[in-house]
């Protein structure tokens, strides 16, 4: 009777193991810093890869224990859950990536005050309504993405493109930062290259939604019809309609957030966030420099003086590779430049201007003139 | 126990146990080398869990196998295979979409680097075919042959596999009478280049054609190796039923009453819609009379009887059943009009073999009152109606009625089918083939059922393929083929002879001139 | 004469025979390739990391204990997806469609959860049952082709689980009622549409537990105890005999689809109207073009539970209990990664329980039969002995 032996071990085991388990507690081998994962993996290529990334380096510099969580479900409560586990498993620090863990960091904040959690590209809320509620233990990372923005624009135009375009999600502050600094930076190296009124054209469009689907990719097929060089694809999956429709048209679009190189050929840069750099400088002001306070209790935009924007300039799992090598004319050099006048301040690009329209979408009066531009003739299709 | 004499095989005291029943009890069969040797019992005997065990399909509890004196172990169908033993099965283990020539040589195929051979292989299937007389066209689908074709294919497997000992299991069950006589003279043949042969088979006809010694099994035990020449038909079947039988089927004149199924120029199309397989077709059978449907298989009897029970589709004509007309009633329907189906192939439509015994006993009941209340099975009343029917109709199995259906006897299992139709309130009793695999006690036992329902004033519509059965058992005779009744005969007044002019399309009453669809 | 003999041993309590009963065997084969996976799962965690492989399997283990309430929130959607296969599985149809059923069911209970205005109390109550048409709906279309067509209904079933997902996306895109586009998520539910919680802090489960276990129990009467049922398993051993029989197939078939169907659609309204442990919140769903796999998880839960509906039952917390348990491995330092290969392996090994039924069995059976015999024989003597 093999059946029974195999029943009467499995009865043993359990037995074994119920035995092991009321003889002591567990001896935790947890970690100190813990990442929860949103809906994606660690090797998303987006935030959870970016944020994933700074906490390796530092940890791993300064030999703190490190682990990530992958939330058993899509929800606040799942989220708060894998928080609640993180901190069982000895957690001091809690990364968390992206707006999703706004409500579950709230509620964390309250239930564990001797907790640091370090919410990126988001600010704590509660699940009913969008007032934001910030703890001392909470650091809210938001992004410079006007200065992204505006290194994408100048690069664009410095690599010799005058026909752009902008296909922005919806009309939300993240989306037009990023577009009103895309013509600021185009506007610019105009000046620089010393280029007539008007020469550059700019189509700005808000597509209404982070999707991909049939209507953005046709969207982006007749603005690269009509001559556009390269699209600023800046919205979620807009992206991929983009990049497809780029594909097809043999014409080239820039990323948002993190490097999207890897997603399509027609990538030549992306305007990111430096999710690695911010996640690395407030672990620092933990563990380094005690300055803690510096972050937390409060929203803190992080931009070109902190490493908290950039184009990309390292090709992932490759050290030698030359992440500039999609452009024909700029150079790590110009960018370098110009990145330091955003360091120093010598420019300074408009985060907001006044919209009267309710939907968020700007005249090509309101942003020709808030923006002061003068070598481009921007379109806007709404 | 072993004598002077040289035996190729010897299964020695075997003995083979199943939950609920000893299969083979301390039986001992002994096979000389080119004698042909019968292995005869009723279902459930236990021949087949002897074969089995001798073709390493089962591992015997007790006892030992010898072959050439040497004690070897059987595990599976490839040991076997090693020692020179091969089978042909009841049930044709054959590859239906592949030729006849990758059949024979799948699993042993000769091979030039990496590809298959097949000119070699071509070669000696011919050669072999040619020598023992078996015709096969070796580029045929499998699929598109008649039984008798795929039987030699099962053949000339074991001879391509250069078996000396072949077993044979059941093999005329599924042949015409011509192919029988073919198939038993090939048999003559093997033995006399020196092939051993087992025969398993309850047709004492042909074991008193072809076999030299026969062992004869009861109820799992061995009754005894007798000497074909010292013995008798009767002396066997008394061996293997245990009592007298009786071929003779006993009874009185018919006496027909009123028309109960009527069938009026039918037409039924084949499968492929372009060609009518029943052909204006017109009979009646009457209340209280046999009417056999007597033909070669494959004339359209299945269409047939599709389309009196509404299995299958009419495209033209009228069926009416006590003056009902139900050309394109439903099973249902029809069943509560009063049509009883012994169907042709009890796996496939008569049982559910995973249900218990009971639960088939009300396959066509379950939805009457008596069985259920407002959708829920009143398993008391099953029960009751179950055990009835097993003791009135000697239904055997190993738990009675929730023995799993699967594992009783195919002579118990054609029982209750047999019980439960009969039983079924029913006017016209559709009888297919219902004596197709079982011994003589069981064939006499469903002839005396069909006789009895005659008695009882039910219409009888029996198709039969064998003609001792047709004339024992009918009180009048149609002969289809090709889709058509060719001729009608009083079994009195003709002789098997006759009937097989009739059935071959050698004759035929051409007394309506008809244009076929063709 | 033998028959008897051993008809009137079955009136005793014998435990030779209780070895014998499907039943018996059955469970046994469950329980065995339990075994196997958990040992082969054990494997992966001591190559994975030695150090902690035994605290991490006692986590597996026992650690679904101390998150029981989760245990029965997560098993519920996937409890009914694994009734939503086996139903089907009794009548011989492989219903793979069960994830779109599932979210086609949960669509229609976010739709009346989000549009429709009722009083709270019967909103709850309404959406699920939306949910149930939903799922009906979505389990027709395949049953139909199948009856009708003769499409098998596998091609259609994962055909649907496509359509069904895609149109569910997009419907829930183009609603700004239920999206929240720059969250690329469904809005929060209204707390009248989310069914009543048990009340377990830190934990969403809630009645539907109790409705699911209630469904499977019914479901277990309607096929064991019910002409319906005894219809669609003689349909499901064999299709011949239950026309033979008059038995109405084609409608039994779309019947029993649609009722798969439904089980599927309870599933996605059971997960999607939970409701949420922070006050205020809710479950939400991401129309990302991602076919729900509770309908896949769904097959092995069918496959462990050997298509019973008690069976199921039991293999859905059984399931749910493992995985929760893996979950707390990270807290011994296994990775997300590890632990889903892991947890993937015991689900699987253990979905072979039917395989292992007869493969393993057959094999054991050949090996041990006169052991067993005599194991059975010497049971048998010492109860008459005891007697």
């Amino acid at each position: 009777m093999k059946r029974v032996l195999a029943l009467a071990l499995a009865i043993m085991l359990v037995a074994a193991s119920l035995t092991g388990c009321s003889s002591g507690g567990e001896e935790s081998t947890g970690a100190e810093i813990a990442l929860i994962t949103d809906k994606g993996n660690i090797d998303d290529k987006s935030f959870n890869q970016g944020s994933w990334e700074g906490v390796v380096e530092f940890a791993e510099r300064e030999g703190i224990s490190h682990t990530y969580i992958k939330p058993e479900d899509v929800s606040d409560a799942y989220y708060l859950q894998a928080i609640d586990l993180a901190v069982e498993g000895g957690a001091k620090v809690i990364v968390t990536p992206g707006f999703l863990f706004e409500v579950a960091v709230h509620e964390a904040q309250y239930k564990y005050p001797d907790v640091k959690f370090i919410l990126l590209d988001g600010t704590p809320h509660p699940a009913d309504s969008f007032e934001p509620d910030i703890q001392e233990n909470v650091a809210s990372i938001l992004y410079a993405e006007e200065e992204s923005g505006y290194l994408a624009g100048y690069a664009a135009v410095m690599d010799g493109m005058r026909n752009l375009g902008f296909m922005g999600g919806m009309a939300v502050p993240a989306v037009q930062a990023f577009g009103y600094g895309f013509l600021q930076g185009a506007e610019d190296a105009a000046e620089e290259l010393g280029l007539p009124d008007g020469s550059i054209n700019v189509i700005y469009h808000y597509t209404g939604d982070f999707d991909e689907n049939d209507t953005n990719k046709a969207t982006a097929r007749t603005m690269y019809q009509e001559g556009v060089e390269v699209i600023f694809a800046c919205g979620g999956s807009v992206g991929k309609s983009v990049m497809s429709a780029a594909a097809e048209a043999g014409a080239k679009v820039i990323g948002v957030d993190v490097d999207q190189r890897y997603d399509s050929e027609t990538v030549i840069t992306s305007a990111t966030k430096g999710l690695s750099a911010s996640v690395i400088q407030v672990l620092e002001s933990i563990y380094k420099t005690d300055s803690w306070d510096q972050y937390g209790g409060k929203v803190t935009y992080f931009n070109a003086e902190n490493d908290g924007v950039a184009l990309p300039t390292e090709v992932i799992g490759d050290p030698d590779a030359d992440a500039f090598d999609r452009f024909e004319n700029f150079t790590m050099e110009q960018y370098e430049e110009v990145y330091q006048r955003l360091v120093d301040g010598t420019v300074d690009p408009i985060r907001t201007i006044e919209v009267s329209d309710p939907t968020g979408y700007a005249t090509v009066e309101e942003i020709t003139t808030a923006l002061n531009l003068t070598k481009l003739n921007v379109t806007t299709r709404y | 126990m072993v004598k002077v004499e040289k035996y190729i095989v010897e299964m020695l005291n075997i003995t083979k146990r199943f939950p609920g029943i000893i299969a083979n009890d301390n039986i001992t069969l002994q096979l000389k080398k080119g004698e042909i040797h019968a292995l005869l019992g009723e279902n459930g005997a236990g021949k087949s869990t002897l074969m089995s065990i001798l073709f390493g399909l089962y591992q015997p509890d007790e006892g030992e196998i010898r072959i050439n004196g040497k004690k070897v172990d059987i595990r599976n169908p490839n040991d076997a295979n090693d020692l020179g033993i091969g089978m042909v099965h009841q049930h044709f283990k054959l590859v239906e979409i592949f030729t006849v020539l990758e059949n024979i040589i799948l699993g042993v195929e000769p091979s030039k680097m990496g590809f298959i051979d097949k000119k070699e292989a071509r070669e000696r299937v011919i050669d072999i075919s040619e020598r023992y007389g078996l015709k096969i066209d070796p580029d045929a689908k499998v699929e598109d042959i008649t039984v008798g074709m795929q039987q030699r294919v099962e053949i000339l497997k074991m001879l391509y596999r250069d078996n000396e000992i072949l077993i044979f299991d059941e093999p005329t069950a599924v042949l015409t009478p011509q192919e029988i006589k073919e198939l038993l003279q090939i048999m003559k043949n093997f033995a006399k280049e020196g092939k051993s042969i087992l025969f398993i088979t309850h047709k004492l006809n042909e074991i008193m054609e072809v076999a030299d010694r026969c062992t004869v099994l009861r109820k799992g035990k061995c009754i005894g190796t007798v000497d074909i020449k010292d013995t008798t038909k009767e002396e066997l079947s008394r061996m293997m039923v245990g009592r007298d039988v009786n071929f003779v089927v006993d009874k009185d004149e018919a006496k027909p009453k009123d028309v109960v199924l009527s069938v009026r120029n039918l037409y039924v199309e084949g499968e492929n819609k372009s060609v009518n397989v029943i052909k204006n077709v017109s009979f009646d059978v009457r209340a209280g009379e046999i009417v056999c449907l007597a033909g070669i298989d494959g004339n359209g009897q299945r269409e047939l009887v599709n389309a009196i029970t509404g299995l299958g589709r009419v495209s033209s004509g009228s069926i009416t059943l006590n003056g009902t007309e139900i050309t394109n009633a439903s099973v249902r329907q029809r069943s509560i009009l009063g049509i009883s189906h012994i169907p042709e192939d009890r796996h496939k439509h008569g049982l559910v073999l995973d249900y218990k015994l009971e639960q088939n006993l009300v396959l066509q009941r379950y939805w009457q009152p008596e069985f259920q209340n407002k959708g829920f099975i009143k398993f008391d009343a099953v029960r009751k109606y179950a055990e009835g029917l097993i003791e009135n109709y000697d239904i055997r199995s190993g738990q009675g009625p929730i023995t799993i259906t699967r594992s009783m006897s195919g002579g118990n299992q054609q029982k209750a089918i047999i019980a439960r139709e009969i039983d079924k309130d029913h006017k016209l009793l559709v009888a297919v083939q219902p004596t197709r695999g079982l011994d003589v006690g069981a064939i006499e036992y469903v002839h005396k059922r069909l006789v009895e329902s005659r008695d009882a004033g039910k219409a009888v519509f029996l198709v039969s393929l064998e003609l001792d059965e047709v004339m024992n058992v009918s009180d009048r005779i149609l002969v289809i083929y090709e889709g058509e009744i060719v001729g009608e005969f009083d079994p009195k007044k003709t002789t098997v002879q006759e009937l097989g002019l009739y059935m071959s399309g050698a004759k035929r009453n051409t007394t309506k001139e008809k244009e076929d669809g063709e | 004469m033998e028959n008897r003999g051993n008809l009137n041993n079955k009136n005793k309590f014998n435990l030779g025979n209780i070895f014998k009963t499907s039943g018996f065997s059955t469970l046994m084969a469950a329980l065995m390739a339990i075994f196997l996976g958990l040992i082969f799962g054990f494997i992966i965690m001591l190559i994975a990391k030695p150090s902690s492989a035994l605290a991490g399997f006692r986590y597996i283990l026992l650690g679904g204990f101390r998150r029981i309430w989760d245990v029965f929130y997560f098993a519920t959607p996937i409890l009914m997806t694994g009734l939503a296969v086996g139903f089907a599985f009794k009548m011989g149809l492989f219903n793979i469609g069960a994830s779109g059923q599932y979210t086609m069911g949960m669509y229609f209970a976010l739709y009346v959860g989000f549009m429709w205005d009722l009083p709270p109390g019967i909103h709850w109550i309404v959406a699920i049952l939306a949910g149930l048409v939903g799922g009906i709906i979505w389990g027709f279309f395949p049953g139909f082709f199948k009856a009708f067509l003769n499409v098998n209904e596998v091609i259609t079933s994962i055909m649907f689980n496509y359509i069904g997902m895609f149109l569910v996306d997009m419907w829930i895109q183009n609603n700004s009622t239920m999206y929240i586009p720059n969250m690329a998520r469904t809005a929060y539910l209204p707390k009248s549409a989310q069914i009543p919680s048990l009340g377990i802090p830190g934990s969403n489960v809630n009645f539907s537990i109790i409705f699911a276990i209630v469904i499977g129990i019914i479901l277990y009467i309607v096929l064991e105890k019910t002409i319906f049922g005894y219809e669609l398993k003689a349909t499901g051993f064999n299709k011949h005999a239950s026309e033979y029989a008059g038995m109405k197939g084609k409608r039994n078939i779309i019947l029993t689809m649609m009722i798969a169907g439904g089980l599927a659609g309870l599933g996605g309204a059971f997960a999607i109207l939970a409701p949420s442990a922070i006050a205020g919140s809710s479950v939400t769903y991401e129309p990302v073009n991602i076919i729900a796999p509770n309908g896949f998880t769904g097959i092995a839960v069918a496959l462990l539970g050997n298509s019973h509906p008690l069976g199921i039952i039991l293999s859905a917390i059984f399931i749910s209990h493992i995985q929760r348990g893996g979950t707390l491995t990270s807290l011994v330092g296994f990775k997300p990664e590890i632990i889903d290969v892991v947890i993937a392996v015991i689900i699987y090994f253990s979905a072979f329980s039917m395989i292992m039924n007869t493969a393993l069995g057959n094999f054991l059976k050949r090996k041990f039969r006169v052991k067993k015999h005599k194991l059975a024989e010497s049971i048998d003597n010492n109860t008459k002995e005891k007697d």
